[in-house]
């Protein structure tokens, strides 16, 4: 009987799309290298503490690498949702936009001797979006992503920061995700920030948040929602 | 008991010695009869004030000072629990421990995080918190119940103060009885209570009613004289509370309060140990299971979650949450309002319980001990047969006679009715004209109420007949001469004759006879007639019932003229050659419904055994006639005299009854005892003292069997106490005998108990049902964990919302179940046996947690599943997810579609998770609701509708499961959500697959009776 009613139960549940996404209307933000309690803390001296960042940084940026982009996504027109709909007939497999590894600009890391800046105590930071399936992120809106010290002192520790791309900017076209099974190579857009002069030996508080229309970022209960909060330590000797 | 039997007699050993030493120590007569204390008051210095005249009395001084050293005159009551331990009892009781381990355990895991992470959820200390509450809750709530049932009890208790007429300071003064003090002069009058233990020092006529104290009904006559070394025996001492019948006394206090006859007897019935209620002991064994289950599942998988490398911290929520889910913390506050609303079912039909628990006790019940008078019976004289026109006729002996149908055409009875008329001093109180005859009350002795009535019944206004006949002479009944005689001018303005009626003892009658009426003819006394009056007399007597013979003669117009003046003194008038006109019997019936409910005991396989202090054979022939001795069975002696031969000839194997007298008990040892007990079907135990009751009672229990014992004196409280279950009558029991029992019946009547073992059997069904019920869902409350912690699935149903079933959606429907109506003729079966009848049998445990409850899992995990998979987490992806999902850093958990997850997005799934497997559990709950209204009848035989509250429980779950739902779903610290309203139907499947099932289950119970599956199904 169990078996019978979950495979019925399981015949009710598409393969490509979930029955329902409420939960997700406010996709979260996360940031890369992914650590512990989302501390991030360089020990400038010690190759061996942000060593295990940079590797991690390392793989998740690899398939970002120009040529394997190239070979899997579409250059896409930007400004403007990259929709691929079924039109009745199954569209399948659908085609990605580009995100290249050399948009990130200083935070490549290609051709990179500082390691993403982690070896000098200015690290880049990466942000991501959640993936939500059929969002229309910004609604047609261009949108980017902004971050600011947590409270003043963490705002003057926090010293200077670049973004890449320009202004943390995110482009529609790499909207709307279509699913892991039918957007097979999509790339998810990244946002990285590298933090030029923070006051070393404190613990910063950073906030990031995406500013998009369609995106709240005030949610009481959910602290990822839309945004991100994360610790920055350089440790400097 | 053994221990304390003594005690009492011992003290009237000592009280005898004493009176000894005071009679040679001081010869007046006065002392005689004095106890210890009274000898100590006659040491001190007191003294003076004692032996002063009787209308002096004590100063109030001295009165006052008695009364600080000795305290009041009152029995104090039993030593009582004080509320606070009772209330603390109810705190740690069952499985309260349990859950204050629970929540201790929470707090210190929730120090543990807090000491680690400063802003750790609050999450383990609202669980702490609840579970708490909980506990504290329940435990409230099970003391109200307790004080309540208390209460109606304190009730009977409080006694109407009572006065007493006492002098002091040379004065007549009303006091409160209780500042009475030894030496006081008390005056007692007819139908006052007496005070205290007085010594009479002054009696006119004065009767009192020791009944209550010794067993004896008959008034017992009292005067100043001392007879008997034995307090109890001689006739000088009125005893506290006994109650004076007629004449007036006065008399000096010797004992107060706790030293009187009667406080000793109250103190040695509280000394007679409680024993636990048969519910007791199954509800702790019930509680022995469930916790042994939660600790071992509990340890074992904390062992197991260790072992599989979860920090000890998480191992230990798990263990919490195990314990939670198997303890059904509704269900001991479930158990307690189905008791007292059988206890008030109870009431409603006469049988008020004190003690919750006793109301199952009942249904357990194996033997009854029962009294004859009053229980049985009605308690009061009637006439049963009358022998006129050498026949025997059957008289209407129910309680609401309205017609007798007795040939009443006879010249005989014309005859015999005006001598039962006229013969006849009692008198109906004025003023009760429209209530019905036989209950009017009457002046006048038993035997003449008797006659009053019945030809009141017969032949219309008595008393309008009697002024008719106007009365001329007149000697009362007394016991030396056995007759009682009247004269009278009849109502026949031509017959001038006087008419002299008399009625007696019947050989004494026919002695003073010389003709005897047939057919309204008067006949010579022959040899054959006389025969044939012997019969009757023999017949009827051996009925057990008390006979009178009745006789008249017209005196002459010549001899006796109308001025003639009749001396009763001289008895100036004939006193031989009278007419025998008939015979009329009497007897105390037994009561209409007793033989009906006689019988639905033996159809309920309960034995009636009947204890009685009145003669063996009236006993016996009530006890036939009643169906204790059954129609067709013989005693030892019946048997003898049939086959005419010795009684010792007999084979004993042969009878079926025996009644056992109490000298026949007293020669009997333990054994012997047994043995008439377990040999035969049919007891009556006759001529009995009240402390032969107890060791009946002791018999009884030997033999495994759960006793109930009805009782109404005082005299009969230990063996109230002793029995399992104590059954006092409201209307003639003493207030010490209602304090023992357990139970009172407030209408003395034996059918009441009947009613009340159906309902204590119905109650004990309807428990297992209930607790059955409550069963199913422990594993499905207990599967998510276990399976949480094995596969490591996001955690299925959290443990506030186990709390929410247990104490929110499930406790109306285990109520409802109390209602439930009982399945077959439960009067049919054999009572339970104490030690292999559990309430909570291996096949209960195994079917509910078994068989229902994974079935019941698996509906709930089906809706669980359900949500998590349309919101994108397939089945295959949540396996092993559990780590990553809890994570509070990981805010981009992937689902099966790509998508990702923040974590307060998968909080939120897993509360929905919780709403769906509750809702889960809600519908499946309904279904195991419906099965458990039977166990082994289909439901469609039961009657789907006929048990309303059923309907009533299932909408309250559905409501409550819908307000946490809908209502409070916003409430982060509940963990409910707002479940989309086709989950609700998700597992309404399963709910019908347990409903076959369990229909499958009774069908093959029901075809194959005494099979494997009846033996293992059915619980």
């Amino acid at each position: 009987m169990f078996t019978l009613t979950m495979w019925v139960m399981l015949q009710t549940v598409s393969d490509h799309t979930p029955k329902y996404q409420d939960r997700l209307a406010t996709p979260g933000l996360m940031i890369r290298p992914k650590t512990e309690n989302l501390d991030v803390v360089v020990n400038v001296s010690d190759a061996e503490s942000w060593g295990q960042h940079v590797q991690k940084l390392n793989k998740f940026l690899e398939p970002y690498n120009d040529s394997v982009q190239a070979q899997k996504n579409d250059v896409c027109r930007p400004g403007r949702y990259y929709e691929q709909p079924d039109n009745g007939v199954l569209n399948y497999p659908k085609r990605a936009c580009q995100f290249n590894r050399t948009q990130l600009g200083d935070c490549s890391g290609l051709g990179d001797p500082t390691h993403y800046g982690y070896s000098t105590g200015q690290p880049c930071v990466f942000i991501k979006m959640n993936r939500v399936i059929n969002f229309y992120a910004g609604a047609n809106q261009s949108m980017n992503v902004t971050c600011v010290g947590k409270r003043e002192e963490d705002a003057e520790n926090l010293g200077s920061f670049v973004m890449f791309p320009a202004h943390g900017n995110i482009d529609l076209m790499y909207f709307p995700y279509y699913g892991k099974k039918f957007h097979v190579n999509y790339t998810q857009p990244l946002v990285a920030v590298k933090f030029l002069n923070v006051t070393p030996n404190v613990e910063v508080n950073v906030e990031c948040r995406i500013n998009a229309v369609n995106i709240a970022t005030d949610d009481e209960r959910d602290k990822f929602a839309g945004r991100v909060a994360f610790k920055l330590r350089i440790n400097k000797t | 008991m053994g221990q304390k039997t003594p005690q009492i007699y011992s003290v009237e050993l000592n009280g005898a010695k004493d009176m000894k030493q005071t009679d040679k120590g001081d010869d007046k007569d006065k002392y005689r009869g004095l106890w210890s204390t009274c000898l100590e008051l006659r040491k001190n210095h007191h003294k003076e004030h004692v032996t002063k005249e009787i209308d002096l009395g004590l100063s109030s001084t001295q009165a006052a000072e008695l009364l600080a050293r000795d305290g009041p005159n009152a029995l104090s009551p039993p030593q009582e629990t004080p509320e606070i331990i009772k209330f603390l009892k109810q705190m740690v009781g069952g499985f309260s421990i349990l859950l204050w381990v629970g929540a201790i355990l929470c707090w210190i895991a929730y120090g543990i995080q807090f000491s680690n992470d400063k802003s750790s959820s609050l999450d383990n200390v609202y669980l702490g918190t609840v579970l708490a509450l909980v506990v504290i809750l329940t435990g409230i709530f099970a003391y109200y119940q307790e004080a309540k049932s208390t209460n109606i009890m304190a009730s009977f208790s409080k006694m109407i103060p009572q006065q007493a007429l006492v002098i002091r300071d040379s004065e007549k003064k009303i006091i409160p009885a209780e500042q009475l003090v030894v030496g006081d002069i008390v005056e007692i009058k007819g139908g006052d209570q007496i005070p205290a233990d007085i010594r009479l020092l002054f009696a006119q006529g004065c009767k009192v009613d020791n009944s209550s104290l010794t067993g004896e009904s008959e008034p017992q006559p009292r005067s100043c004289e001392f007879t008997h070394d034995n307090p109890l025996e001689t006739k000088n001492i009125g005893f506290y509370s006994t109650t004076c019948l007629e004449g007036t006394a006065t008399g000096m206090v010797i004992n107060t309060g706790d030293r009187t006859i009667i406080g000793h007897i109250a103190s040695l019935a509280s000394g007679v140990g409680n024993e636990k209620t048969p519910i007791a002991t199954e509800i702790e064994h019930f509680v022995h299971i469930v916790a042994g289950v939660a600790i071992s599942i509990g340890v074992l998988f904390f062992i197991i979650a260790v072992s599989m490398k979860y920090r000890v911290l998480d191992s230990i929520i798990f263990l919490i949450g195990i314990i939670v889910a198997n303890v059904p913390e509704g269900l001991l506050a479930t158990v307690t309002v189905t008791l007292s609303l059988t206890a008030k079912r109870m009431a409603k039909k006469n049988c008020l319980v004190k003690n919750l628990e006793a109301v199952e006790t009942l249904g357990s019940t194996s033997i009854i001990c029962s009294d004859k008078t009053g229980t049985l019976t009605q308690n009061r004289m009637t006439v049963a047969h009358l022998w006129f026109d050498n026949q025997i006729f059957m008289a209407d002996t129910s309680e609401d006679h309205f017609k007798q149908t007795f040939d009443q055409s006879s010249g005989t009875w014309a005859s015999l009715s005006k001598i039962i008329t006229l013969c006849n001093r009692a008198e109906f109180r004025p003023g009760q004209e429209r209530v019905p005859i036989m209950k009017r009350v009457v002046v006048g002795d038993a035997s003449e109420t008797a006659l009053l009535k019945f030809s009141e019944v017969v032949l219309g206004d008595v008393m309008e007949i009697r002024k008719r006949n106007h009365k001329v002479a007149e000697i009362p009944f007394n016991s030396t001469n056995k007759f009682q005689l009247s004269i009278h001018k009849t109502d026949d303005p031509t017959d001038k004759r006087f008419l002299m009626v008399m009625k007696g003892a019947p050989e004494k009658i026919l002695e003073k006879c010389s003709t005897i009426m047939v057919n309204g003819q008067e006949q010579p006394l022959d040899q054959s007639t006389a025969e044939a009056f012997y019969t009757a007399y023999m017949e009827l007597g051996g009925l057990g019932e008390r006979v009178l013979g009745f006789c008249h003669l017209y005196l002459s117009a010549d001899e006796f003229p109308e001025t003639y003046s009749f001396d009763v003194d001289a008895m100036n008038f004939p006193m031989s050659n009278l007419c025998f006109v008939g015979l009329l019997s009497m007897i105390d019936p037994p009561r209409s419904t007793v033989p009906d409910a006689i019988t639905k005991c033996r159809s309920a396989g309960i034995k009636v055994i009947m204890v009685t202090g009145d003669h063996p054979i009236t006993a016996k022939a009530i006890a036939k006639s009643v169906g204790i001795i059954s129609a067709n069975s013989e005693t030892v002696e019946d048997i003898a005299k049939r086959l005419n031969i010795a009684v010792e000839q007999v084979n004993k194997q042969d009878a079926k009854a025996v009644v056992v007298t109490g000298m026949e008990l007293k020669d009997m040892s333990e054994d012997q005892l047994d043995e008439v007990l377990t040999s035969y079907p049919e007891i009556v135990f006759a001529r009995t003292s009240p402390q032969q009751k107890l060791i009946i009672v002791e018999g009884c229990q030997r033999q495994d069997a759960v006793v109930a014992v009805t009782g109404d004196g005082v005299n009969d409280s230990p063996a109230l106490k002793k029995a399992d279950i104590g059954i006092a009558m409201g209307i003639a029991g003493s207030d010490a005998a209602k304090n023992a029992a357990d139970m009172v019946l407030l209408d003395d009547n034996f059918a009441s108990i009947v009613t009340g073992v159906e309902e204590g059997r119905l109650i004990f069904d309807n428990l297992k049902k209930t607790i059955a019920y409550t069963l199913t869902k422990n594993i499905a409350e207990l599967c998510p964990f276990l399976i949480y912690i094995i596969v490591g699935v996001p955690l299925p149903l959290g443990t506030i919302t186990i709390l929410f079933i247990d104490l929110g959606t499930d406790i109306v429907p285990s109520i409802a179940l109390a209602y439930e109506k009982a399945e077959s003729d439960i009067m049919n079966r054999k009572p339970r046996h104490k030690k292999k009848d559990r309430l909570v049998n291996k096949p209960l445990a195994v079917y509910s947690y078994l068989h229902i409850g994974l079935m019941q899992s698996l509906g709930a995990f089906l809706v669980y599943f359900t949500v998590y998979a349309q919101e994108g987490f397939r089945p295959s992806t949540l396996i092993n997810l559990r780590v990553e999902w809890e994570k509070d850093f990981v805010n981009n958990l992937e689902d099966s579609y790509g998508q990702e997850w923040t974590r307060y997005q998968r909080k939120y799934l897993e509360w929905t998770g919780y709403t769906a497997f509750f809702i889960g559990i809600m519908i499946q709950q309904i279904a195991d609701l419906i099965i458990r209204k039977t166990r082994k009848n289909s439901i469609f035989q039961q009657g789907l509708f006929r048990n309303k509250v059923i309907w009533v429980g299932i909408a309250s779950q559905i409501i409550i499961a819908l307000i946490l739902s809908y209502g409070l779903g916003s409430i982060t610290a509940l963990n409910f959500t707002m479940l989309r309203p086709q989950y609700w139907f998700v597992a309404v499947p399963h709910a019908f697959l347990i409903w076959v099932y369990d229909e499958v289950r009774k069908l093959f119970i029901r075809l194959y009776p005494g099979s494997w599956w009846d033996k293992n199904m059915y619980y």
